[in-house]
């Protein structure tokens, strides 16, 4: 499938797999972005871990927090941590005959309604901008897209959608969430240009937009003071995972009432424990947290299914991708049934590698072990 | 947020401590039969049974409280001396004077909060408005000073503390690895002879 969006017109992702092995036998997993940057801080950070408690996670951040607590190596640190905490919160939730979700806080549901991603456009192979924006220029495409979302429908019972828009053409957007909302009256449908719209133009298309009852507009503009503004003109609760993905920015949203959703992803903010206290401090100031994915394997959609059955501050559906990626690295098949997936039950994540799957898909891998 | 342990029975016990003072002692039994305790020496046994709940299940699963609340930030806590009052048990009040900026330092009473949770998440709050953290350990008795202890090890934060209103019987405590909420029930002799109901 070809994913266009504001940012991006991709057909394939890159993520970083994590397998750390603990001196009791138990191996935890983990997960966070392919990017070169994260891959090799992911592997620097994990020599510096090697001989360390796996089952003291704070411990474990703080070692490798001078880097990503100093922010020297910005998202790209935060997230090789993430990968690397997730792993080793796995391996805990095991060690301890624990699912992750208890571990976390709770297991409080099975099972967790997750969001279907909606490409801004249908189009046949990965494209260039202009032949993306070409295919926007012909209104009448929007119906691919509508196809699409009652497509996902039918194969699994979807209830949520998020359309990410390519922020080229306010009109595309606008009668293209139209229709969808014809089409779907009660789906829940978030709307996704990436701050690629200018304030003046997205405030004028999300006032109209208002009237559709959509579940968010996420980052309709940039910045915080942009979309501060526009939420202060709009009725439709307005979420981020742009301009509030860190622990410094939390409070001056809070203060500048910039949002209503704070939609943290796992790997921005740093992994497990950064993200509860996220959602911590986003509900006791009246913010919801809610769980923000692209295209992540099995390894950590399943971590957001946990996140979000052990707080109870996650009420709203999980984004998640990984029905639309041809393969994963789990022996387990992860379903898509009524809009909604299972926690698996069982240890730690409950879940397996399949090491013939992830050697097929491999780019490169390094083993990090002591002498 | 309780303890996710399954609870088979719970039981609260009235205690004559040494000193005189009376504390509330709890036991949670979980379900595969593994006994925790907690205690407090207000009225309101709801701290001592969520305590309790806590320990069961890190004995239960024999590690430390902090293996389950995250890890440990520190290995030793200071305690200090400190006669300010800590701050009303009252959430709402507590989230706006931060939001107005009227603390720099949060003193807590774990035991007038309640629970483990709420501690945990004005610990959170307090780290995103970088605010320290002093919790109160209201009576100076050595169970408190340990509870304090458990739960300081915790929290996020450079100068994470206990304080008591007196002299502090000593300068930092040690972070228990021992099983549960690492209190030592020993300290009271009155404890050992509580009859539980089986």
């Amino acid at each position: 499938m070809v994913h266009a969006g504001s940012m991006y017109v991709i057909q394939k992702t890159e993520r970083t797999v994590v397998e750390l092995a603990i001196e009791n036998g138990v191996t935890g997993l983990g997960e966070t972005w392919g990017t070169p940057d994260a891959y090799a801080l992911a592997q620097r950070f994990a020599k510096d871990w090697l001989g360390k408690d796996a089952l003291d996670r704070y411990a474990l951040r703080e070692l490798l927090g001078k880097t990503s607590y100093d922010n020297r190596f910005g998202r790209n640190g935060l997230a090789a941590v993430a990968g690397l905490d997730l792993a080793a919160w796995d391996a805990t939730a095991r060690s301890l005959k624990m699912s992750l979700a208890e571990l976390i806080g709770a297991r409080r549901r099975e099972s967790v309604d997750v969001v279907s991603t909606l490409p801004a456009a249908i189009l046949p192979k990965a494209v260039t901008r202009k032949e993306l924006t070409d295919h926007l220029d012909v209104l009448a495409n929007t119906k691919l897209v509508v196809e699409f979302a009652l497509e996902q429908v039918r194969k699994s019972g979807f209830r949520s959608f998020k359309l990410k828009s390519a922020a080229y053409s306010p009109e595309w957007d606008w009668k293209l969430l139209n229709e969808l909302r014809e089409a779907m009256p009660k789906a829940r449908i978030r709307f996704d240009p990436n701050a690629n719209y200018g304030a003046a133009t997205a405030t004028e298309l999300c006032r109209r937009l208002d009237a559709l009852g959509l579940e968010f507009f996420e980052d309709p503009t940039g910045e915080l003071e942009g979309i501060a503004r526009l939420k202060a003109a709009v009725k439709t609760p307005v979420a981020t995972n742009m301009w509030v993905v860190n622990d410094e920015h939390l409070v001056p949203a809070i203060r500048r009432r910039a949002v209503d959703v704070v939609l943290g992803d796992l790997f921005m903010w740093g992994g497990i424990d950064a993200w509860r206290r996220m959602a911590r401090v986003s509900h006791a100031y009246g913010l919801k947290p809610a769980l923000h994915s692209v295209y992540e394997t099995g390894i950590a959609t399943i971590a957001n299914l946990h996140l979000a059955s052990a707080l109870p501050e996650v009420e709203y559906p999980n984004d998640s991708g990984l029905h639309f990626l041809s393969s994963d690295v789990l022996v387990e098949p992860q379903v898509v049934k009524d809009g909604a997936m299972q926690l698996p039950s069982g240890h730690g994540l409950g879940v397996t590698l399949d090491r013939a799957k992830l050697e097929k898909l491999a780019i490169e891998s390094t083993d990090i072990c002591s002498a | 947020m309780a303890a996710p342990v399954a609870i088979a029975h719970t039981h609260v016990h009235s205690l004559r401590l040494a000193s005189g003072a009376e504390a509330l002692v709890a036991r949670v039994l979980a379900a595969d039969g593994t006994a925790g305790f907690g205690f407090t020496l207000n009225l309101d046994a709801g701290a001592a049974r969520d305590m309790a709940a806590w320990d069961a299940l890190a004995r239960c699963k024999g590690v430390a409280l902090h293996a389950l609340l995250g890890g440990s930030y520190r290995n030793k806590i200071h305690c200090l001396r400190d006669e300010l009052p800590a701050i009303a048990a009252d959430w709402t009040a507590l989230r706006k004077d931060i939001l107005e900026g009227r603390h720099e330092i949060l003193r807590i009473d774990p035991f007038a909060w309640g629970s483990v949770e709420m501690v945990q998440t004005i610990a959170a709050v307090a780290s995103a408005f970088d605010l320290s953290i002093a919790l109160l350990a209201p009576n100076a008795h050595p169970w408190e000073i340990q509870y304090c202890a458990a739960l300081a090890a915790t929290l996020k934060g450079d100068d994470t503390r206990i304080v008591v209103r007196s002299a502090p019987p000593f300068a930092s405590i040690p972070v228990s690895e021992e099983k549960g909420i690492g209190i030592d029930w020993s300290i009271e002799s009155s404890f050992s002879k509580i009859q539980w109901q089986s």
